[in-house]
């Protein structure tokens, strides 16, 4: 057995859980939806106050459906003691931490992807070239994966506490700040068509990522090992 | 004075690597501020039957799991077929295989599937394994229904299939005559019997005293985090 095919057989486990229960799904979606449309009231009417605010509102959408996401992720993983089985198998608990990690990056970023285009219309935002589509789909792409590696490490750290719910974001937030900003400069770029910000904001979410991404893979196995 | 208990009647028969199935020396665990396990020695031979006996909250679970690698012991060495519990997890994990009280399947996926990960997870077996281990214990005509479906007999039929596909070195079972109907828990009887034809090792905790099929080459009680031997190595229970 490989590592490989063990992360991609959690991850397609993972994907297949929310796929049927859509315990994450219904819930983020909800979220997202009236997230978009009261910041849009808040906003008022203005259209170039609605348009400078779009990068601002869909990361915060995707920010909250994320944790919301995350914390699904493990919460089914310990009905019927199955967390406990996943890790007595033979497979290296970084393996586990990647295919977690796998399908929570693929399940924000294909929120992020449909997310944003509604977002885009919503608020009237006119993208400069079709360029751009492409740079905001790689801002969603390093973000949501920049927020998967922190958010799959504390669901994993907090899912056995019985304050999860709460403790999850009030440990998480301030550690992905960063990202977020990045993200959200990132996008604000791509939309003004200044593809030099865009780049330099892309390459730091890239390197915030890289960070993370080997920070929480090596501290992993000390947050799931009691 | 730590007690030692030894299920090692025959020392011919030994794990591969010359070694004891599995041996703990001084293993103390705590969970939260309370000391489950104050020093605990034991040691089995490989092919042998253990039973673990002991009250609610005695630690067996805590043992069981710990030999599972799901826990770390905070002193004391402990190893299985040679391999440190903490060091060599790993490889462990490779070796042993735990059957928990509540059968450890994802609910929402169906039986099929989650003998399918567990194929997919450990590299042994085949789909036809599993659909051998899912007739076995008798859920072949419920396989494509999801376990939340399934009552607490049946996860706990689909966990024993499980470890029938996995068939691994050490066998920990916990409680697994629990939610079980009389054919359910012969069935349990059977594959332990089977197994241990086979040369596994088998460290099984149960309440359940009178089961005729079962002959234990020892049987241990977990008390106030101790070891006790009850009944000698190659003693049958009554």
């Amino acid at each position: 057995m490989n590592d490989v095919q063990a992360v991609l057989a959690i991850a397609r486990k993972d994907l297949l859980q929310e796929l049927r229960s859509r315990a994450a799904t219904v819930a983020t979606l909800f979220f997202t939806a009236t997230t978009l449309l009261m910041m849009a009231f808040a906003l008022g009417r203005e259209q170039a106050v609605l348009a400078s605010a779009t990068p601002g509102v869909l990361w915060v959408a995707l920010v909250f459906a994320g944790v919301t996401a995350a914390a699904q992720s493990f919460q089914s993983d310990l009905e019927d003691g199955a967390f406990d089985q996943l890790m007595t198998y033979p497979v290296s608990r970084a393996a586990v931490y990647l295919g977690k990690l796998l399908a929570n990056w693929l399940y924000l970023a294909v929120l992020g992807l449909v997310l944003a285009p509604v977002a885009l219309t919503l608020y009237g935002a006119a993208l400069p070239g079709l360029g751009s589509y492409g740079l905001i789909a790689l801002a969603v792409a390093l973000g949501s994966f920049g927020f998967a590696i922190v958010a799959t490490f504390y669901a994993a750290l907090t899912a056995n506490l019985q304050a999860r719910e709460a403790l999850l974001p009030v440990l998480m937030f301030p550690i992905v700040v960063p990202i977020v900003l990045a993200a959200v400069r990132a996008t604000e770029g791509a939309l003004s068509g200044a593809l030099s910000p865009v780049g330099d904001w892309l390459l730091l979410l890239a390197g915030f990522d890289l960070v993370y991404f080997v920070v929480c893979g090596g501290l992993f196995h000390f947050v799931v090992d009691e | 004075m730590t007690e030692t208990a030894s299920a090692n009647p025959q020392p011919g028969r030994r794990a591969s690597g010359g070694g004891p199935a599995l041996s703990l020396r001084g293993v103390r665990r705590r969970m939260g501020r309370e000391t489950v396990l104050a020093g605990i020695d034991l040691e089995v031979a490989a092919g042998r039957l253990v039973v673990l006996r002991g009250s609610n909250g005695s630690g067996k679970t805590t043992l069981l799991r710990l030999l599972a690698t799901r826990l770390r012991p905070h002193a004391g060495t402990a190893s299985v077929f040679g391999h440190d519990l903490v060091s060599e997890a790993e490889a462990v994990r490779g070796r042993v295989g735990l059957l928990s009280v509540t059968g450890g399947s994802y609910p929402v996926l169906t039986g099929r599937e989650n003998l399918g990960l567990t194929t997919s997870l450990t590299g042994k077996g085949s789909d036809d394994d599993a659909e051998a281990a899912l007739t076995r214990v008798g859920l072949a005509a419920e396989a494509d229904k999801q376990v939340r479906y399934y009552s607490s007999g049946m996860k706990k039929r689909l966990g024993l299939a499980r470890q029938l596909l996995r068939d691994p070195d050490l066998w920990l079972l916990d409680e697994p005559y629990s939610a079980l109907d009389e054919d359910g828990k012969r069935l349990v009887d059977e594959c332990l019997s089977e197994a241990r034809a086979r040369g596994r090792t088998v460290l099984l905790a149960s309440h359940e005293q009178d089961r005729d099929a079962l002959t234990p080459d020892a049987i241990v009680e977990l008390a106030g985090g101790r070891l006790r031997l009850v009944a000698p190595a190659g003693t049958a229970p009554r």
